[in-house]
C-alpha cells in the first residue's frame, strides 16, 4: 500500500511564508485563500531568546475528523491516504471547519467551499514541474513520500530526525514535526 | 492567529428553531396524555412543530452557501452514515414527515395514533439532542466536546417548545391555558435543570484545558457575558423561575385564571424562548478551539 | 482574547448582512461562479525563462502558464542568486501583472491635481517639449534620472540621459548600500565582496538577515554552513530570522556597531593576533589604524554599545581562532548601508577588520565574485553617445559617493534651487523611500518636468505630471543581464506572458520613442532583441540560445580561492588610510564617529528592515502578500518587552508613535526579539496613495518619521537616525 505522508523539520523553517505564496500559486488560489497557517512561538526573555515557526496545515489523518463528519462524502480519504475534497459535492455547511482539531480547513467565502491542502505535491515530476510547498521551500524542510516505503526519504528522516505527529496520535496524523 | 467562529448566528437560529419544534411536539404530546381536552393548544403544538423545523432549515441551508449556490448538491447530504449531521437530517426529515402527517390529522379532526404520537416523541427528543451532539463531536472545542451539551440542549428545546405553545394559548386558547396545571408545574421545572446544567458545564468545561477556560471566560466574563448573564441567566431561567413560581405558588385561584396573570405567564414564556436562542448563539459563538488556545500543543 | 472578541462580533455584524446578501443575490452569485469554473483548465505550458522583479536580486526562473496565464514558477538552478529556488515574494509579486490597480494609459496631471488620460504621442511631444526648453535655458546638466537598476532600465535610462548630455542618473543607492558600496570603496576599491558562509568557521553578521531580505542562494549558503557546524553570529538589534541558523545573538544599540568593530580590532591588535603577513605585503596605513584604535578598548565599547566587554572579547579572539575561515559579512542596508551617520565608515572599518583577519580570497573566508561582461559592440547602430564631460549632481558635496549610484536626494534637493529642472523616474518610488516623503514630493512638485514611468500609481507617481504605463516585468523581454558569483553566468527576463493592459509600452519601447521624440532617436535605432543578441555574439552566444537556457554559466570564469593580492584602489593595495576620507573631513583610518542622535530617556532609535514577504514598499499592494501582514499583524511595530511592561504597554495595543517630523498610530507587538532603546517599524507599509487599494493606509511608513538629512560625504539616507517617542492611544 502506498500511505503518502510530510515531515517538516521546523528547525530548519525560517517562518518566510515561501510556501504559502507558492501553494496559492500552484493552486491557482485566491490571496485570502491559505491552506497553511503559521504558528511562531517566541521563547525565552531578552537577550535569551527563542524562536521557533510551525507551518500547519491538513494533516491528512488516517482518522480524519473532517472526513467522518462531512454528511455528503464531499472530504473524502483517497486509497493512498490522501484526503481530498470533491468540491461539486460540498454544500459548504462548515462541519468540518468546526470539527478539524487543527483548524486547517479553509472556507472560500466566494463559493462558499470548503477547501484545504490537496497534498498535490504527489503530482510533481519532471514532466510536471511543481511549486508546490515541497518543491519550493527555501530552506529544504519538507520531504514528501510514500510512509509504508521504510525506504523513502520521508520514512527514514521520520526515524531517523524522530518526527512526531503534532497532537500526538490523536488523528493518525501524517505530517510529522522535527521540533 | 486569531480565530473567528466557524458558524454564525443563523446557526444558532436553526438549533434554537429545530429544538423549538421538537419541543413543541413533545408538548403536544404531553397534552394529549395528561389534558386529553386541551384540543386546541395540542394542535397549536402539532402546527407549531414543522412550522419551526421548516424555518430552522431553510436557515441551515443559507448558512451552506455552496449548496444554496447548488441545490442539487443537497441530495448527498445522505451518502456518509458516519456523519452526525446526515443522522441530523434523516431524524429532521422523518420528524417533518411525522409532525406534518400529525398536523394532517388534526386538520381532518382524525385522531392521532398512539403509535404515531411515539414516534414523533422519539425522534423529536432525537433531533433535540442531535442539535447538542452535532457540535459534540467537534473534539477541539471542549465547550461543545463533553456528554452534557445534548441533555442541556434537550431540555431546552422542551422549554422552548413548551414555552411557545403556552405563549400561543395565551393569546388564542385562554380557556384551555387555564386548565393545564400539571403542563405548568413540569414546564416551570426545566429551567431550574437547565440552571443546574449550565452551571455545571461551565464548571467542567473551565477545567478542562486553557481553551475551555478561554470559552467559559468568553461567555461569563467576555464579549458574551451581558448576553450570557442578563439574556440567559437572568430573562431566560431567572425570571421565569420567580414568575412561574410566583403564580404557581403564591396566587390565588381567581388571579391565576385573570388576564394579567396569563400576560405575566406569556412574559416568562417570551423570556424563556429567549433564553432558548441565545443559550445556543452564545454556545456556538464563544467556544474557542485548542488550536487557538494552546498552539503549541 | 481581545483580538478574537473583535473578530467574532466584526464576524456576527457581517454575517447578518451576509446572509441579506445572498438572500437576494444567491443564484447571481452562482452563475458567476459556474462560468468560472466551466472552462475545463488548459494544458501547462513553458513559456520561457524570466527574471523576477520583487526585489532587486532578480533571481531566475522559468515560468509555466496555463491558457495563457502565469501558472507555476521554478527558480531556475543555474542562477547563482536563487540557486533553484524563489521566495514568499517572487510567488506572490508575479500577480501584478493581473493586478486591478495596474496603471493602463500615460497620464498627466491636471490644474486640479487629478490626473487624467492622454495618449503616447501627446504624452512625447509634451515631456520632449519642456525637456528641450529646458536644454535651452540650462543645459542638460538640469535634467535628473532616478531609477531603481533593473536589467533594461539600467541601460536605457542612462543611454537616454548620456544622449541628452545629462550625467545624472542616479540609482536607488542613497536608500540601500551606498554608504557600503562608498566605503568598501575607500578601503579596498571595490563596493561588495561575499563572505564565504557555506565554508566558513566563523562569520559575523551585522544587520544583514539572509533569512529576511531573502537571496535564496546566499540562504542556502548559510544552512549548509550552519549544518557544517560553522559559528554564525548575528549582530542585531533583533532577533530577526537568521537567528534559525545563527550560533549566537550580540543584541547591540543600532548605530554603534562601529564601535564594536573598532574594539575587536583593538583586541587583535593589541594582542598581535592578525595576520601581519598579509598586511605588510598587501596594505598601506596600518599603523595609522592600530594607533587609532588603541583607545577603542571592550570596555570602551561596552558603554557605547551595550554588548559585554568580555563579548567582544571572546568575539575577537573566536574571529581570529576560525581565521582566516572567518570574517564580517559585509552587510547591506542596515548597518553599513544607509542607516546612520557612521555607515560609511563602518563600512570601511569593517574591510579593514576582515584584511586583520587575512582570509581575503580564501575559502570560508570573503572574495570578490568573479562576473563576466559583454564585449565591446562593433556595429555603429550601437554606438553610445558621448560621454557628458559634468560629473554627477552631488560628487562635489558628497566626494566619497559612489558615482555609479549618486546622491539622488540631493539632486533632487535642488530643485528648489533651481540647479535642477526636470526629473524622471524609472520604477523608483523614491517619494516613499529614499528619504523623508513630504519633503521629497516638495521637491519633485517644485520641478518644471517630472515623469514617472511605473506599472501602478506611487506616491513618486503622484508627485509627477507625467505617469507613463511600464508593461510589467512578465510581458517583455530585457537587456540580458550578466551577475557575478562563485561562477558567473548571463541571464534573460523573457517575455513569459501577453501584455494585459494593451495601451502599456515597455521601457526600452518607452525610452527609445521618448528619444525619438527629443531629437536623439538616433542612439536607439535597435530592439532590445537586437541589442541583447549583439551583446551576447561578443561572447560566442546568441539570443535564441540565452532564451532557450535561461541562465548561461561561464564556468572558465569560476571562482579560485587564492589569496587575494591585487586591489581594485589605485595602488591595487587594502587602504587602512584614505586620502579621499580626509578630505572629506573623516579621520585617515576611520575612528569612532557617533551616530547623529542617540536615544535619552523615554526615547528610542526607529529601526527600519525588510520582512520576508516585502520589498520596501514595492510589493504592499499585491493582495497575496498583503494578506499575510493582515493575518499576521505584521505591520505592527516591535517593542522590547520589558519596556512595555514599564510602560504598560501589552500586545496589540494600539500606540500613538512621534518624531520630529511625523506622528501616527499602530499597534504595538511586544517581544523579546528586540534591544530595549529600539522600535523596530517594517519598512514597507504606511502607503499614502488611494489607487493602491490593497496597501492604502495599512500600517505606518517608517520614511515619515524620517528629517530630511544626507550623510556627511558618503550621501547616504541616514534611515535611522531619528528618535520616537511611543505611548499607549488613550494613556
Amino acid at each position: 500500500m502506498t500511505r503518502y505522508g510530510m515531515l517538516i523539520n521546523t528547525r530548519e523553517c525560517i517562518g518566510c511564508y515561501a510556501c504559502r505564496t507558492a501553494c496559492q500559486r500552484q493552486n491557482g488560489l485566491e490571496a485570502d485563500i491559505d491552506f497553511i497557517r503559521y504558528e511562531e512561538i517566541e521563547t525565552g526573555t531578552f537577550p535569551v531568546v527563542g524562536l521557533e515557526c510551525v507551518p500547519i496545515q491538513c494533516m491528512h489523518c488516517e482518522d480524519a475528523p473532517c472526513a467522518k463528519v462531512c454528511p455528503t462524502g464531499a472530504t473524502y480519504v483517497t486509497d493512498d491516504g490522501i484526503v481530498r475534497v470533491h468540491e461539486e459535492r460540498c454544500i459548504g455547511c462548515k462541519y468540518c471547519m468546526a470539527a478539524c482539531p487543527y483548524q486547517v480547513r479553509v472556507h472560500n467565502p466566494r463559493t462558499g467551499v470548503v477547501d484545504k491542502c490537496r497534498f498535490c505535491t504527489v503530482e510533481a515530476s519532471e514532466d510536471n514541474p511543481m511549486c508546490s510547498c515541497v518543491e519550493a521551500c527555501v530552506t529544504g524542510c519538507r520531504i514528501f513520500g510514500d510512509l509504508d516505503d521504510p525506504e523513502s526519504d520521508v520514512s527514514r528522516a521520520i526515524v531517523e530526525l524522530n518526527a512526531q505527529p503534532i497532537m500526538g496520535d490523536l488523528t493518525k496524523a501524517k505530517i510529522f514535526y522535527v521540533r | 492567529m486569531t480565530f473567528e467562529p466557524i458558524w454564525n448566528s443563523l446557526i444558532a437560529w436553526y438549533l434554537f428553531l429545530a429544538g423549538l419544534g421538537a419541543g413543541a411536539y413533545i408538548t403536544s404530546s404531553f397534552l394529549a396524555w395528561r389534558h386529553p381536552d386541551a384540543t386546541a393548544m395540542r394542535k397549536t403544538g402539532h402546527l407549531i412543530a414543522p412550522i419551526a423545523v421548516a424555518i430552522g432549515l431553510v436557515l441551515l441551508m443559507f448558512d451552506a452557501e455552496a449548496g444554496l449556490h447548488n441545490p442539487l448538491r443537497f441530495f448527498y447530504l445522505l451518502t456518509n452514515v458516519g456523519s452526525v449531521m446526515m443522522w441530523g437530517v434523516v431524524f429532521l426529515s422523518v420528524f417533518m414527515v411525522v409532525s406534518v402527517v400529525t398536523v394532517v390529522l388534526d386538520f381532518m379532526k382524525r385522531p392521532v395514533p398512539n403509535w404515531l404520537a411515539i414516534v414523533g416523541v422519539v425522534l423529536a427528543l432525537c433531533v433535540g439532542a442531535y442539535t447538542g451532539a452535532l457540535l459534540g463531536v467537534c473534539q477541539t472545542f471542549p465547550l461543545w466536546n463533553n456528554a452534557l451539551l445534548p441533555v442541556l440542549f434537550v431540555v431546552s428545546a422542551i422549554s422552548s417548545g413548551a414555552a411557545c405553545v403556552l405563549f400561543a394559548a395565551v393569546f388564542r386558547h385562554a380557556d384551555e391555558f387555564n386548565r393545564v396545571g400539571v403542563l405548568k408545574k413540569f414546564h416551570f421545572c426545566l429551567p431550574i435543570i437547565e440552571l443546574l446544567l449550565v452551571a455545571s458545564l461551565c464548571f467542567i468545561t473551565a477545567q478542562t484545558n486553557p481553551a475551555g477556560a478561554a470559552s467559559v471566560a468568553a461567555m461569563i466574563s467576555g464579549d458574551w457575558a451581558i448576553a450570557f448573564w442578563l439574556g440567559l441567566v437572568v430573562v431566560g431561567l431567572l425570571l421565569p423561575t420567580a414568575l412561574e413560581i410566583r403564580l404557581l405558588f403564591f396566587s390565588s385561584k381567581e388571579f391565576e385564571e385573570s388576564r394579567p396573570a396569563h400576560y405575566i405567564s406569556a412574559f416568562s414564556d417570551l423570556g424563556v424562548m429567549v433564553g432558548g436562542f441565545l443559550l445556543r448563539l452564545i454556545v456556538v459563538m464563544a467556544a474557542v478551539p485548542l488550536t487557538v488556545a494552546m498552539p503549541l500543543l | 482574547m481581545s483580538e478574537h472578541a473583535i473578530t467574532r462580533r466584526g464576524f456576527l455584524a457581517r454575517s447578518a448582512i451576509g446572509a441579506a446578501a445572498v438572500a437576494g443575490a444567491g443564484y447571481v452569485g452562482f452563475e458567476a461562479w459556474k462560468q468560472a469554473h466551466a472552462d475545463e483548465p488548459g494544458e501547462l505550458k513553458k513559456a520561457g525563462h524570466s527574471l523576477c522583479n520583487s526585489c532587486s536580486s532578480k533571481c531566475g526562473f522559468t515560468a509555466y502558464t496555463r491558457d495563457g496565464r502565469l501558472a507555476t514558477m521554478i527558480g531556475d538552478a543555474d542562477h547563482p542568486y536563487c540557486d533553484g529556488t524563489l521566495c514568499a515574494r517572487g510567488y506572490g509579486y508575479a500577480s501584478i501583472a493581473y493586478s486591478e490597480d495596474r496603471l493602463t494609459d500615460p497620464l498627466k496631471k491636471q490644474g486640479d491635481g487629478t490626473f487624467a488620460a492622454i495618449d503616447w504621442d501627446t504624452a512625447y511631444a509634451e515631456i520632449a517639449e519642456k525637456v528641450q526648453k529646458i536644454i535651452d535655458e540650462d543645459g542638460p546638466q538640469a535634467l535628473v534620472m532616478i531609477q531603481d537598476p533593473r536589467p533594461s532600465g539600467s541601460f536605457y535610462t542612462a543611454r537616454f540621459m548620456q544622449a541628452l548630455g545629462s550625467a545624472n542618473t542616479y540609482t536607488h543607492g542613497v536608500a540601500c548600500n551606498m554608504s557600503k558600496v562608498s566605503g568598501m570603496t575607500q578601503a579596498i576599491g571595490a563596493g561588495d565582496f561575499t563572505s564565504d558562509v557555506e565554508n566558513a568557521k566563523m562569520v559575523m553578521f551585522i544587520g544583514r538577515s539572509y533569512a529576511d531580505g531573502i537571496r535564496p542562494a546566499s540562504l542556502h549558503a548559510m544552512q549548509k554552513g550552519y549544518q557544517k557546524g560553522a559559528k554564525f553570529v548575528m549582530v542585531d538589534p533583533r532577533y530577526n530570522n537568521s537567528m534559525h541558523f545563527c550560533t549566537e545573538w550580540v543584541p547591540i544599540r543600532p548605530g554603534t556597531d562601529l564601535a564594536l568593530i573598532l574594539a575587536m580590532a583593538h583586541v587583535l591588535i593589541t594582542e598581535g593576533t592578525y595576520d601581519a603577513e598579509y598586511i605588510a605585503a598587501n596594505t598601506v596605513g596600518f599603523e595609522d589604524w592600530a594607533a587609532r584604535v588603541e583607545s577603542c578598548t571592550p570596555e570602551w565599547a561596552e558603554e557605547i554599545t551595550g554588548v559585554p566587554a568580555e563579548t567582544i572579547e571572546r568575539l575577537a579572539h573566536e574571529m581570529w581562532e576560525a581565521a582566516p575561515q572567518s570574517s564580517i559579512e559585509q552587510g547591506w542596508r542596515a548597518a553599513t548601508g544607509c542607516a546612520h551617520q557612521n555607515s560609511g565608515e563602518t563600512a570601511r572599518a569593517l574591510c579593514l577588520f576582515n584584511t586583520l583577519l587575512g582570509c581575503w580570497g580564501l575559502e570560508g573566508g570573503a572574495y570578490t565574485p568573479p562576473s563576466q561582461s559583454a564585449g565591446k559592440l562593433t556595429d555603429p547602430k550601437f554606438a553610445a553617445p558621448a560621454k557628458p564631460e559634468a560629473k554627477i549632481i552631488g560628487a562635489a558635496e558628497y566626494p566619497l559617493s559612489a558615482s555609479s549610484m549618486g546622491v539622488s536626494t540631493y539632486a533632487l534637493s535642488q530643485i528648489p534651487e533651481g540647479a535642477v529642472k526636470g526629473v524622471f523616474f524609472y520604477q523608483s518610488n523614491c517619494v516613499a523611500g529614499y528619504s523623508n516623503p513630504v519633503q521629497l514630493a516638495e521637491f519633485v512638485e517644485a520641478a518644471e518636468l517630472s515623469v514617472a514611468i511605473d506599472v501602478q500609481m506611487t506616491e513618486t507617481c503622484q508627485a509627477c505630471q507625467y505617469v507613463l504605463p511600464d508593461t510589467c516585468y512578465l510581458e517583455r523581454t530585457e537587456v540580458p543581464e550578466f551577475v557575478g558569483g562563485k561562477v558567473p553566468v548571463v541571464s534573460l527576463r523573457d517575455q513569459v506572458i501577453e501584455k494585459v493592459h494593451p495601451n502599456t509600452r515597455p521601457v526600452d519601447q518607452i525610452f527609445t520613442e521618448l528619444a525619438e521624440a527629443c531629437g536623439v532617436g538616433q542612439y536607439f535605432q535597435f530592439t532590445v532583441e537586437e541589442l541583447g543578441d549583439a551583446q551576447l555574439q561578443t561572447l560566442g552566444l546568441s539570443l535564441e540560445q540565452l532564451r532557450e537556457q535561461g541562465t548561461i554559466t561561464f564556468p572558465e570564469k569560476a571562482l579560485k580561492y587564492a589569496p587575494k593580492t591585487t586591489w581594485g584602489t589605485a595602488d591595487k593595495k587594502v587602504h587602512f588610510t584614505s586620502e579621499a576620507c580626509e578630505k572629506a573631513g573623516f579621520p585617515a583610518s576611520p575612528g569612532w564617529l557617533e551616530p547623529q542622535v542617540m536615544p535619552g530617556d523615554g526615547q528610542f532609535r526607529l529601526i527600519g528592515g525588510k520582512q520576508t514577504i516585502h520589498t520596501h514598499t514595492q510589493t504592499a499592494n499585491i493582495p497575496n502578500l498583503m494578506e499575510i501582514t493582515k493575518k499576521y499583524g505584521l505591520e505592527r511595530i516591535w517593542m522590547n518587552a520589558q519596556v512595555a511592561e514599564e510602560m504598560g504597554i501589552q500586545d496589540g495595543d494600539e500606540v500613538e508613535v512621534s518624531s520630529e517630523t511625523y506622528t501616527g498610530t499602530t499597534r504595538v507587538h511586544v517581544t523579546n526579539r528586540i534591544e530595549p532603546t529600539s522600535i523596530y517599524l517594517p519598512s514597507h507599509y504606511g502607503c499614502s496613495v488611494p489607487e493602491q487599494r490593497t496597501a492604502y493606509q495599512v500600517g505606518l511608513r517608517q520614511m515619515d518619521f524620517v528629517p530630511f538629512h544626507i550623510e556627511p560625504g558618503y550621501g547616504g539616507t541616514m534611515s535611522q537616525e531619528t528618535l520616537v517617542t511611543v505611548k499607549k492611544v488613550g494613556a
